[in-house]
């Protein structure tokens, strides 16, 4: 306790010092907890997209593979089409247990109802899907009926309204999904029966009619039996069919990682070169510190105090700094980084889901703890000089 | 310290009665046509005139912290603060609020900007409540 307390009251005898120290621990601290969310809240986002799309395999149209992973990432409606036979050769292909088809169909450009002024909208068969059914069955206890609908995070029912009216069509809203921070927060999804019911109501109810040419879908979601290799799979239908590009789960959003990738590494080069100099600036003013503080230590050393009580005072009055810095730092970093999340994944254009919090906590604590070893480690000689220092010499200069 | 935390008041409310302005929907063109073909601006911009309202008192309290000499009332000045600080986040959040689009930039700026402005008044005006406190233990 009585270090402790000495610690404290030398921290704030030396007002500035002290002050610089902070400063330096917390806007490090800070600067890396935000580059971390960012690279985490990233990779996040797009694991959380792939779990709820829950298919092994997706099966685009030929060409078509950038325009989807590019609706399926920032929810901009496309129109791919392939023929519905397509479905009946992809579940031929041995190792497929399940086939699904999509429609991938937009609102009109501007409608007033929607979340976005063009809702992307994915009909799904209800019989054979296994991406939205099992969210269905786990918190609506049901399948969706006929006018029904559920929508990912951000899409809403307009105030005063009961139901969401697309292309003339009133669709209820029966619940949204949880967020991924990708397009799909912005997707509205429904049955192929809801869609063809809109379809042929929109030609009389409708400024422009919803089209969904006949025996066509867009998408085809594939589930590998358990124990088959996926990308033998998904060999076999590149090399069985044609028309058809099967695109693997973790290979989704392939073109985008890519892209990612790069500015991800140059956050964390940058994050890296900071942290060095941060630690170097430190070692230096704790330094100087130790030069200054010579007669301060003798006349502890005169009082009774041994070598390794002032080893431990100087490194407990290092420790406080980094910790509260560290504290104050990654709070700050991590509200603003909080309320200004979508802002931030808007400028960078990348999709971004804040960790959950067991995840944060995680690098809240990892953040401390690299704080603390860094202001340690910067203390650690000028500490053992200071402490070793002769008494005589020390009150003499 | 008194002087710089009232001269931060004034800053954060300069802040907090300018920025909404340039980042509601009506900054970026976006408002609301009517049956009649008449347009209106979105909600998020009546919340942007209210935040003037709510700057201005804030900014006078900035001003009488920083020029103001005798340290007598600054704590209830400073409580004062506190309060007022919460004011431009109600009405942000629930007396006006801000578009239901949750992409809309006052949804992710205005909304951000005014939450993070009025709690920095809150905690500039506890500063002034430490402050006040430590003084008044000084002079008994």
């Amino acid at each position: 306790m009585k270090l402790l307390k000495l610690a404290i009251k030398n921290i704030t005898g030396s007002g500035f010092r002290s002050m610089a120290i902070f400063l330096c621990v917390m806007g490090i601290a800070g600067f890396l907890l935000s580059t971390t969310l960012i690279i985490r809240g990233s990779q996040y986002s797009l694991t959380s997209a792939i779990e709820r799309l829950g298919a092994d395999i997706i099966v685009v149209p030929q060409g078509a593979e950038d325009k989807v992973e590019s609706a399926l990432l920032m929810g901009k409606p496309t129109n791919v089409w392939m023929p519905q036979e397509n479905l009946a050769k992809i579940a031929a292909i041995p190792g497929v247990q399940v086939v699904s088809p999509q429609i991938y169909l937009g609102s009109m450009y501007g409608a007033s109802c929607c979340a976005v002024s063009e809702m992307f909208m994915v009909a799904f068969d209800p019989k054979t899907d296994f991406t939205i059914t099992p969210w269905l069955i786990k918190n609506l206890g049901r399948d969706l009926a006929k006018g029904e609908s559920i929508g990912g995070t951000y899409v809403f029912v307009p105030e005063g309204d009961t139901g969401i009216k697309l292309y003339g069509y009133y669709l209820t809203l029966d619940g949204n999904l949880e967020a991924t921070g990708t397009g799909i927060d912005q997707t509205m999804f429904l049955t192929i029966d809801t869609a063809e019911e809109m379809a042929k109501s929109s030609i009389t109810t409708a400024l422009e009619p919803l089209i969904i040419p006949q025996d066509s879908i867009s998408t085809i979601m594939v589930k590998v039996a358990p124990g088959v290799d996926v990308h033998q799979v998904a060999i076999q239908i590149l090399s069985d069919t044609t028309g058809m590009y099967p695109i693997e789960s973790p290979n989704l959003f392939g073109a985008f990682r890519n892209q990612m990738n790069g500015l991800l590494w140059g956050f964390f080069a940058l994050s890296i070169v900071i942290w060095i100099i941060a630690a170097m600036m430190m070692a230096v003013n704790f330094s100087m510190a130790a030069n200054e503080r010579k007669r301060e230590m003798a006349v502890l050393r005169a009082v009774g105090a041994s070598p390794g009580f002032i080893f431990r005072l100087v490194l407990t009055e290092a420790g406080i700094l980094a910790v509260t810095g560290a504290i104050i730092g990654i709070a700050i970093a991590s509200t603003g980084f909080f309320l200004f999340r979508n802002a931030i994944a808007a400028s960078l254009k990348m999709p971004f889901l804040f960790p959950s919090f067991s995840s944060f906590a995680g690098l809240f604590g990892a953040g401390v703890g690299l704080a603390l070893v860094t202001v340690a480690l910067a203390a650690l000689i000028p500490a053992i000089r200071i402490s070793k220092q002769e008494l005589a010499i020390a009150m003499r200069e | 310290m008194n002087r710089f935390l009232g001269i931060t008041l004034i800053v954060l409310a300069l802040g907090l009665g300018v920025a909404p302005h340039y980042t509601d929907c009506l900054s970026q063109g976006s408002v609301l046509t009517l049956a009649n073909g008449k347009t209106q601006p979105m909600k998020c911009h009546w919340t942007a005139q209210a935040e003037i309202a709510a700057a201005i008192p804030v900014a006078g309290l900035g001003v009488v912290l920083a020029t103001k000499r005798r340290k007598a009332n600054m704590m209830n000045l400073g409580v004062l603060g506190i309060a007022l600080g919460i004011v431009p986040i109600v009405l942000a959040t629930n007396l006006i609020g801000t578009c239901a689009t949750a992409t809309h930039i006052c949804n992710t700026t205005m909304k951000p900007i005014i939450l993070t402005m009025g709690g920095l008044i809150s905690a500039a005006s506890l500063g002034v409540v430490i402050n006040g406190w430590r003084n008044r233990k000084l002079l008994e």
